[in-house]
């Protein structure tokens, strides 16, 4: 498994920090920020897949990731693995407009997956309405919520690319607990099916989508959960 | 400035003004049988009251919950009223249109009280009311009217 250190091209060392789907407490955020003081770094930069680049001097990198541990940040994997998952502020407590829990999620997802080595890259996307302030059809597995305890998956998406695609969904109205069910199902074809290298998109391309689809039975048990806001319920009936 | 849609964008009052009006001529209201659960009027009220409790827009599963047995006798005038209403609050939000929307709830339980029929909102009042007028013209006419006039008169 690779790691997100890159040289650049003015020699400096860009060290690629994840968070929980970009979320810091202010402690770890005034923690980096005097990590990368202590260490001369030269700018901070904010990525598209809510992770941190920090750059600086090469010497001072190993400083900088010893000071990563006891924030609870991590130096992102790299390479042909489960990237840093993206996740919007869609949950109960944060976005207006969400109609599920994204972030919580995201994170969650984010716990599990991060590192799993894979054919070829494979990017997480997890939105709370259809609007997909993450791009969830531009990533490899894209999550977006429909409703309480109700998400969409689509896969084989990739944004980053000469010749990019929308993901296909492959199910609707997927449970929360049943969403690893199928992100681990689709990372298993993926590993079987995909040849060395091969983006899950150029997989579905070659092979169609029918070998990645949830089999009949794994989503059988939960089929078109479509409950209502159980607090609105109860304020209905009051 | 990128705005995010909350319930202190949208006037959720004025939706209501029109619904309480159909209440106040309502034969059941202070009754044993003012039921709101079960009345297009009484439903789309605590859509709104619910709404404005948490300042939200959308109301997740919402829409499976418009009574489908509320067979009272509304006023068309006083239906068309709470709809110009509708149209003046929505967003038009196009593709990322929501069936459980506020506003959308609200239209659906207003339709329901008059149409067989709800209608997918178009995403413009022009079309709307030409979608209306293909299935009641007299209640797009009084529409149109209550647009017209820019507030409610019922």
């Amino acid at each position: 498994m690779g790691r997100g250190l890159f040289k650049q091209k003015n020699g400096l060392y860009a060290v690629d920090v994840t968070a929980a789907c970009g979320v810091m407490t202010p402690a770890q955020l005034t923690g980096l920020a005097r990590a990368a003081v202590d260490n001369n770094a030269f700018r901070i930069k904010l990525t598209t897949r809510q992770t941190v680049v920090v750059l600086l001097p090469e010497g001072n990198v190993s400083a900088l990731e010893e000071a990563l541990e006891p924030l609870e940040l991590q130096v992102s994997p790299f390479g042909n693995v489960v990237r840093p998952v993206k996740a919007c502020a869609g949950n109960s407590s944060l976005c207006p407009r969400s109609l599920g829990d994204a972030l919580d999620l995201g994170v969650e997802i984010q716990a599990r997956y991060l590192g799993r080595e894979t054919p070829k890259d494979f990017k997480i996307a997890v939105a709370g309405c259809p609007r997909g302030c993450t791009d969830p059809y531009c990533a490899d597995f894209g999550v977006i919520a429909a409703g309480n305890d109700r998400f969409r998956i689509a896969i084989g998406g990739m944004g980053g690319s000469n010749c990019p695609r929308h993901g296909e969904i492959i199910a609707e109205n997927v449970p929360r607990d049943k969403v690893f069910t199928v992100l681990e199902h689709v990372l298993e074809r993926f590993e079987v099916l995909a040849e060395p290298r091969e983006k899950l998109g150029r997989a579905v391309e070659r092979l169609g989508l029918t070998p990645f689809l949830p089999p009949a039975g794994l989503l059988s048990a939960e089929k078109a959960v479509l409950a209502a806001d159980d607090e609105f319920v109860q304020f209905l009936q009051n | 400035m990128t705005s995010i849609r909350s319930a202190g964008e949208v006037d959720l009052a004025a939706l209501d003004r029109p619904l309480a009006k159909l209440c106040l001529n309502c034969d059941l209201r202070d009754t044993p049988d003012c039921r709101e659960a079960a009345c297009l009027a009484g439903f789309a009220r605590k859509v709104l009251k619910f709404a404005i409790s948490k300042g939200i827009l959308d109301i997740p599963g919402a829409a499976g919950l418009i009574p489908g047995h509320d067979f009272k006798p509304y006023y068309p005038e006083m239906i068309a009223a709470g709809l110009a209403e509708t149209c003046r609050q929505c967003r038009e939000c196009r593709d990322n249109h929501s069936p459980d929307c506020v506003i959308s709830l609200v239209r659906h339980s207003l339709e329901n009280m008059i149409l067989t029929e709800n209608i997918d909102y178009p995403g413009s009042v022009f079309a709307y009311l030409a979608a209306v007028k293909e299935r009641n013209p007299d209640l797009a006419a009084s529409l149109a009217k209550q647009l017209r006039s820019g507030q409610n008169s019922a």
